[in-house]
């Protein structure tokens, strides 16, 4: 009881000092006091700022003076939204993320499924598959791939059907995490046994109350991958080269060129970026919960 | 019946792994044989015979020793960065209520995914040579520029944008395992805030901070979109092995081994990082139960 | 040993007032007991005293020397935490040796004492493992020790025993009296357990909704309560609600003065043990709904014949006097007036 007592109100402790004036305020701290505020309060700058002058730069039409440009225009958001180019790469980026977080979802939860109910000897590969893009830089994995595939299938090279697989391999750690933990909350034993002496098939059991109860950890997994998808570079570069531009492919070839519109390509990042953040905001988001309970037992 | 009972076993066999085999088929093809191939294209020659040359003679060149001491030297920097910044700000976070907390860890989040080419341009808008923090910097009568994007601190500090952050993600959970109890006991023990660090709080953490410090200056060692972006085409910036790597496939570097070999080199420290992470956590919980 | 002075002490937590206006004398070398249900204040009122939630109202003297808004580092307090709180990376002789290394002592010095409580407490034998090589009972006793070590002139305990199972609960409770007692440190117990703050206390402080109900010793309390709710919290009572006539009220056959009640009807307290059995012909006709073995007595659940209707009463009889006695027999029984506790009706809150 003290436990909970201590927890809920650590965070409206009132201040040492009998000043009053100041109380209300040094409430609204984090624990750590001023200095804890600033460093916070510095790191998100330091995260904010780069994001901030790249969507200026997309909304300016001189900036080389002043710190701020010297006028806005969506010009270049029209431009960039009307060239060819820039539509086709966009796409593609989505439609590969968007396979890459379907098709390791398909994969994943089957897997981790069966290995909490069926089979825990599952359980050691797949850890030791998902440390792999981890431990061993993507772009090794993205050298070797090229090796291999141009002994076996060389015709595959360039096209986004090695891609895709590839995508999928090195996204799939974060899924198989997220869906993980999101089981093992949820209990997928118990329920498996429940729904079975209540006659109930694989089948049934599987849509009808296995899903419903990871849903949240299945969305996460999803969103990851397609993150992990989105910003992929090496594997692109590497394995399919110009013959299919991706968003971070078509950054880094205009940030080489000579003669590039960099605001085209600020609009191009800015629009990374949001979606970043909207992944971003997600994921934290069907996690809520669960940063929660951990500070709660602890 | 031995028949049959050979053929129910393997079908049990079959079964017993049925919705894993997917999984394990595209993930093993798509990681396990690039590292294979890598290991056997670095000892190997052009027709097949086993040979040790490929390594002797990369390493003999001076550009790639200077690379693999760049390597380590920028990842063991940036890796202790992130643990001097990120450490106090995870500890910081790990104490905020829930909605605020919950804001920031998106913030971070954001961050670290932020860290491809994509961060690689933004980089150049702010502190490039017109970028936005130069120019405020100039006004404010800071003479002073921010460091060229292919030098040592140039990398670095395009490198801790995303892995600050990401030492803060990976050492939130060792936060939530320091009790406020244990502060409450130790001031009713008469200790200072100093003390309680020194005696309790450093040594419960140290060993979840450290491998994740191992696991920064991993990831540093590998990663690739940044600085091929920052430096890719400029052969006397600072040398790095990824980067070293990609101009070798896109470049004009004598003898193509060159990259299975630095590959096969990242793929080594990356294990022992590992097996070393391995260790160090479980010491780290042998006082947690 | 400090007494410790509570003057009028307040606090807040948003728009929820945990402590209003509290105050409190204390005796050197006094063990009180705060007892409560959860949300009552009382273990808002001990960190008080620890310092870690300052009061925003009121003052708290140690010995005269106003400590309200002393840091908690620099009170002569030791305290001793519900889920123990042992240091996880320090032995049980590095934590009991703690609070000393702190305050820079040499040593040996420090050597010797942490010896002299590790004998105290009875933990010599493990006092070079860490704490989750111990059991809970073991784990307690060296959060003890350890709050002991600096001889402590307060000496506060939140919920000690809460987290032990019923066995090592009742052997710890015993050994933390004893040894306060051996010791003379002023002490506080915050418990939720009436029968543990009756056991341990020299006086008992029942509180609720962050007011103190009543201060008594034990023997007192259970007694003789002074209202309604401390009357339902401490012991088993039968509480009954019957109407006053002519202030009085009538029950099993005997009336008894309501003097403080001003309402129509009455809260009547009755402890189960002064239910008498009488002879047949005597007192009132019961019939036995139900009996329960509680080991020494026997509690029966009865349903009493009374003059306004049926009434029931528990009752607890030493278990060797009623082996007879079945459900569905009859008894009679019967009341001493002085042993019934009367107060106006609706001053119960459900403890």
């Amino acid at each position: 009881m003290a436990d909970l007592t201590s927890q809920a109100f650590a965070a409206v402790e009132a201040p040492l000092a009998p000043s009053r004036r100041l109380g209300r305020w040094r409430a609204a701290m984090p624990r750590g006091g001023l200095f804890a505020a600033l460093l916070l309060a510095a790191a998100v700058l330091y995260i904010l700022v780069p994001m901030l002058a790249v969507l200026l730069y997309s909304v300016a039409t001189r900036w080389t003076a002043n710190i701020l440009p010297d006028g806005y225009t969506l010009a270049h958001w029209a431009d960039g939204f009307a060239d060819a180019r820039f539509r086709t790469v966009l796409g593609r980026s989505l439609g590969l993320a968007v396979a890459t977080a379907v098709l390791d979802i398909l994969l994943v939860a089957p897997a981790c499924y069966w290995q909490r109910v069926r089979n825990p000897r599952i359980r050691p590969i797949l850890e030791l598959l998902a440390a792999i893009p981890f431990a061993v830089p993507i772009a090794v994995i993205a050298f070797g791939l090229l090796q291999v595939s141009g002994q076996i299938v060389p015709a595959l090279q360039g096209t986004p059907w090695l891609l895709l697989p590839a995508h999928m391999a090195v996204a799939f750690s974060f899924v198989y995490w997220s869906i993980d933990a999101s089981m093992a909350a949820a209990g997928v034993v118990g329920l498996t046994e429940a729904a079975r002496t209540c006659g109930a098939g694989l089948g049934a059991t599987i849509f009808r109350v296995i899903v419903p109860n990871v849903g949240p950890g299945l969305a996460s997994g999803a969103i990851l991958a397609f993150g992990v998808s989105f910003n992929e570079i090496a594997l692109v570069q590497i394995l399919a080269g110009d013959r299919f531009e991706t968003v971070p492919l078509y950054t880094l070839n205009l940030l080489k060129s000579t003669d590039a519109d960099f605001n085209v390509l600020a609009v191009m990042t800015a629009v990374s970026f949001a979606i970043t953040l909207l992944l971003s905001a997600g994921v934290v988001f069907l996690n809520r919960s669960v940063v929660d309970k951990r500070r709660a037992k602890a | 019946m031995p028949r049959s009972s050979l053929r129910a076993r393997l079908v049990g066999l079959l079964a017993d792994w049925s919705l894993a085999l997917p999984l394990i088929a595209v993930a093993g093809v798509m990681l396990v044989t690039p590292m294979l191939a890598m290991i056997v294209a670095s000892v190997t020659t052009d027709d097949g015979t086993f040979t040790l040359d490929n390594w002797t003679k990369t390493y003999r060149a001076l550009s790639a020793q200077r690379a693999v001491l760049n390597t380590l030297g920028l990842a063991a920097t940036v890796a202790t960065i992130a643990l001097v910044v990120g450490a106090p700000l995870s500890w910081v976070v790990s104490r905020l209520t829930r909605l605020n907390r919950a804001m920031h860890i998106g913030i971070l989040n954001v961050a670290t995914n932020f860290s491809g080419i994509g961060l690689g341009f933004a980089y150049v808008a702010t502190l490039g040579a017109f970028g936005m923090v130069t120019l405020l910097m100039r006004r404010v009568g800071l003479e002073a520029s921010p460091p060229p994007q292919a030098s040592f601190w140039g990398l670095v500090m395009a490198y801790e944008y995303s892995n600050v952050p990401l030492f803060v993600l990976l050492s939130l959970p060792a936060m939530s395992l320091l009790r406020d109890e244990w502060w409450e006991a130790a001031q009713t023990a008469a200790a200072t805030r100093l003390q309680f660090w020194r005696h309790i709080g450093w040594p419960i953490l140290r060993p979840f901070l450290l491998a994740d410090w191992l696991l920064i200056f991993t990831w540093s060692a590998g990663m690739y979109g940044v600085p091929v972006a920052l430096e890719g085409d400029r052969p006397a910036a600072f040398r790095l092995v990824t980067v070293e790597m990609y101009r070798s496939l896109f470049g004009s570097l004598f003898g193509e081994r060159r990259m299975p070999v630095f590959a096969v080199s990242l793929m080594a420290l990356a294990i022992l990082s590992l097996l070393a992470y391995r260790g160090i956590t479980r010491s780290g919980n042998r006082w947690l139960t | 040993m400090s007494t410790i002075a509570i003057q009028n002490v307040s606090k807040r937590f948003g728009d929820k007032l945990a402590l209003d206006g509290v105050s409190l004398d204390v005796k050197s070398g006094e063990m009180i007991a705060l007892l409560g249900s959860s949300g009552c204040g009382k273990t808002t009122l001990l960190r008080a005293i620890a310092g870690l939630t300052p009061p925003n109202d009121g003052r708290i003297l140690f010995d005269d020397r106003d400590v309200t808004h002393l840091p908690t580092r620099r009170r002569p307090i030791g305290m001793v935490f519900q889920g123990y709180s042992l240091f996880p990376n320090m032995t049980v002789r590095q934590n009991i040796a703690f609070p000393l290394k702190v305050r820079g002592q040499d040593a040996r010095a420090i050597g010797r004492r942490v010896d002299e409580l590790l004998a105290l407490i009875g933990l010599a034998a493990h006092a070079d493992h860490h704490p989750n090589q111990l059991s809970g009972g073991q784990q307690q006793r060296t959060a003890l020790a350890r709050a002991l070590a600096p001889d402590p002139a307060v000496l506060l305990l939140d919920e000690p025993l809460s987290a032990l199972d019923a066995v090592v609960r009742l052997h710890l409770r015993d050994e933390i009296r004893r040894i306060q007692q051996a010791i003379r440190t002023t002490a506080l117990l915050v418990t939720h357990d009436q029968s543990e703050a009756l056991a341990v206390a020299d006086r008992v402080v029942v509180m609720r909704a962050g007011r103190i109900e009543q201060v008594a010793a034990p023997n007192v309390l259970y007694d003789k309560p002074t209202s309604g709710f401390s009357a339902g919290f401490i012991g088993q009572r039968n509480a009954l609600d019957l109407p006053v006539l002519d202030g009085r009220v009538r029950l099993c056959g005997t009336s008894v003065p309501a003097p403080a009640v001003d309402t129509a009807r009455a809260l009547v307290f009755l402890r189960p043990e002064d239910v008498h059995r009488m002879d047949a012909g005597a007192g009132r006709r019961a019939r036995v709904e139900a009996r329960i073995f509680e080991g020494r007595t026997t509690r029966f659940y009865l349903k009493v014949e009374d003059e306004e209707g049926a009434l029931d009463l528990k009752a607890d009889w030493p278990s060797r006097d009623v082996e007879g006695l079945a459900t569905g027999d009859t008894v009679h029984v019967g009341i001493d007036p002085r042993d019934v506790h009367v107060f106006p009706a609706a001053t119960r809150a459900t403890p």
